[in-house]
């Protein structure tokens, strides 16, 4: 039943996400929030390294492109709420068809590098534009709640719903996406693009368009991350959320969608562990620097003894045990002697 | 002209730092393929590292080499314990072609987590050991001064020692042939495994260099979070990436055009511009001669 529907999934736990949201404290539910924005973030990460092959180091930059796009409109057009969120959603996907343009024509090290070339840089071209407010950055303000909700309905609570709405709406799309003829074709480039161009793929064309729809969600992301914060500044879109998603999606694994709570959760619940022991030796050397010392260590671990994420690593086990494995997309292609395959 | 001049003067000295990253760059991806994104934080760890010596030894003299043979030993354990154990694990699936990209995060995060818990968050300074009033000619005030001059014939001498290695002695020859033809190589009798972590050595120790001379020569202040060095390692790779990310003389020839070109930025147009123009040059070298100008062409595949 929820394997051939998995819309009722998606609306059960959404579900269970509005009577739990009901039930816990202010932080909390701001806590919630930030899981979904980090959800949709490492979706469209996960889309990009794990289906097409290509990483960004980055994303954090496109994110940043959604915020103030969003911000720009709700300030200059007093834009209605979900409108900035269209358009932070294009403005950004435009700006990753732009880069994916660059990208595709690059392999990993090189486009590694530009991304994250991009993220370091995002100040100081922030700085270079007086619309975007430079260091303080502009506000954005999506109002209090519709009094329709009832007096104690938070400011942080309407947060969570946004959120969650766009981040369960986002992620099934994105499921339904990479499970379509587009996703087949980009695991078929990934795998082997000689294979895959041989078979009638369009690399070019393809790489680019995932770049795009992974740079329209990250889009997103950054819109709803500015309206938690109240601002699109460059201290919201800092380099270490570039690296958090890549940290969240290396955690979550790369090649299914399936471990994407795994890393948005994780990211935020470090924090707060290392806040936990901090309080416990009451040092502030701790509190400060204990959470990047986590996450860089769970990366590297991560990266060495499940290098595919918790998810793949149990369909492996599983399939090892005799069951049926989840089948993946294979071509080959025969040209004389030769043979191409996507299966490595 | 005075212009011009300073132009001239200011792009040569940064480029003689921006190639020291290059090298170290380039030499990593020749011995391992690994670009090496930890590079900005391994550096800064060296100059906190130098500022430790000297405030230890109290001699920058002393300080500078021991440090960059610390950074040496350092890239080479790290080549030896991660990277080693990185190409036993992660070579199937997706993850296989950014494992190491994504390893090497990690790294750059650990690095900058110890450095705050060992010196903590605030300012730390590394006093420059030269003066920095410019020369003078007569009655004009150059823009050069005793401590950029000195590191630019530090740089230059580094330059020709690697290339003398490189080019004159079996070791080179080894390095030269393992990043060229692993396979054959090794039949050749040499130790393959051996010569790529004596690879990340060399490349640990330029490194080192670059993140001490960058302090001393400019702010001398260090922080955790430096941008300063997360630029550093941008253009650091702009200019490995100039010159084809395979080739020495590339590198340095890379980062001759980048200082220059910033250099030319900084002064004729506005400070405020030099990242926005790096950037810029680079998607333009990679779309026009995404070989770059001294490469390869097999070299662009990773």
């Amino acid at each position: 039943m929820l394997k051939k529907h998995p819309i009722i999934t998606f609306i059960f736990f959404g579900f269970i996400l509005f009577l739990i949201s009901n039930r816990l404290d202010e932080l909390r539910v701001y806590q919630g929030a930030t899981v979904a924005i980090y959800a949709i973030g490492i979706g469209s990460l996960i889309l990009l390294i794990g289906y097409s092959g290509q990483v960004s180091l980055g994303h954090g930059a496109l994110l940043a492109i959604g915020g103030y796009a969003a911000a720009l409109a709700r300030i200059y057009y007093d834009a209605p709420v979900w409108l900035t969120f269209v358009i932070a959603v294009l403005a950004a996907a435009i700006g990753g068809a732009l880069l994916g343009l660059a990208a595709a024509r690059l392999s990993g090290p090189y486009l590694a590098g530009t991304t994250l070339a991009l993220a370091i840089g995002l100040p100081s071209i922030a700085n270079q534009f007086s619309i975007l407010g430079g260091e303080q950055g502009i506000t954005f303000d999506i109002g209090l709640p519709p009094a329709s909700l009832g007096e104690d309905f938070t400011q942080y609570k309407w947060f969570f719903w946004i959120c969650w709405l766009a981040a369960l709406i986002a992620l099934y799309w994105l499921r339904n996406v990479m499970n379509s003829r587009y996703g087949r074709s980009w695991k078929a480039v990934r795998s082997n693009d000689v294979a895959a161009e041989l078979a009638g793929i369009h690399v070019g064309r393809n790489k680019v368009l995932a770049f795009t729809i992974s740079a329209g969600l990250a889009g997103l992301a950054g819109a709803l991350l500015a309206m938690t914060i109240n601002l699109a500044s460059p201290g919201v879109f800092p380099l270490a959320l570039s690296f958090s998603l890549a940290t969240g999606a290396v955690l979550s694994g790369v090649t299914t969608l399936g471990g994407v709570m795994i890393g948005s959760v994780t990211l935020v619940a470090i924090p707060e562990i290392a806040l936990a022991i901090a309080n416990r030796y009451g040092s502030e050397t701790i509190t400060t620097n204990l959470p990047g010392l986590l996450v860089s260590a769970l990366l590297i671990l991560t990266v060495l003894f499940v290098p595919n994420g918790p998810v793949e690593q149990m369909h492996a086990k599983r399939a090892k045990r005799g069951h049926a494995s989840h089948s993946p997309v294979e071509i080959s292609v025969r040209v004389g002697s030769k043979t191409w395959s996507t299966k490595k | 002209m005075n212009q011009f001049l300073d132009m001239v003067l200011i792009g040569i000295s940064a480029a003689s730092i921006y190639s020291l990253m290059a090298i170290s760059m380039v030499l990593v991806w020749r011995s391992t393929r690994v670009v090496n994104f930890a590079q900005a934080g391994m550096a800064l760890l060296s100059a906190y590292i130098g500022y430790e010596l000297v405030a230890r030894v109290g001699n920058f003299w002393i300080a500078l080499p021991l440090a960059m043979i610390l950074g040496a030993a350092f890239s080479a354990f790290i080549e030896f314990v991660l990277m080693r154990t990185l190409q036993k694990h992660s070579t199937q699936g997706a993850i296989a072609a950014i494992a190491p990209i994504i390893a090497t995060l990690g790294l750059l995060g650990l690095i900058r987590a110890t450095i705050g818990f060992i010196w903590g968050h605030g300012d730390v300074q590394l006093e420059a050991p030269l003066s920095k009033v410019g020369f003078k000619f007569g009655e004009t005030t150059i823009i050069m001064n005793p401590m950029s001059l000195f590191v630019l014939l530090f740089v230059i001498t580094l330059m020709i020692i690697v290339s003398i290695i490189f080019q004159k002695t079996n070791i080179g020859l080894a390095l030269r042939a393992s990043a060229y033809a692993p396979e054959i190589a090794q039949l050749a009798g040499i130790r393959v495994s051996g010569i790529r972590t004596l690879g990340w050595a060399i490349a640990g120790a330029a490194g080192a260099a670059a993140g001490i001379l960058q302090t001393v020569n400019g702010t001398g202040s260090l922080t955790p979070e430096s941008l300063e060095f997360s630029l550093l390692l941008v253009f650091g790779f702009i200019a490995a990436v100039i010159g084809g990310l395979e080739s020495l003389p590339g590198a340095v020839l890379g980062a001759l055009i980048l200082g220059l070109v910033l250099a030319a930025v900084q002064i004729y147009i506005s400070g405020a511009l030099v990242f926005i123009v790096a950037f810029l040059l680079l998607l333009l070298v990679l779309i026009l001669r995404p070989q770059g100008f001294l490469g390869s062409k097999a070299g662009r595949r990773a």
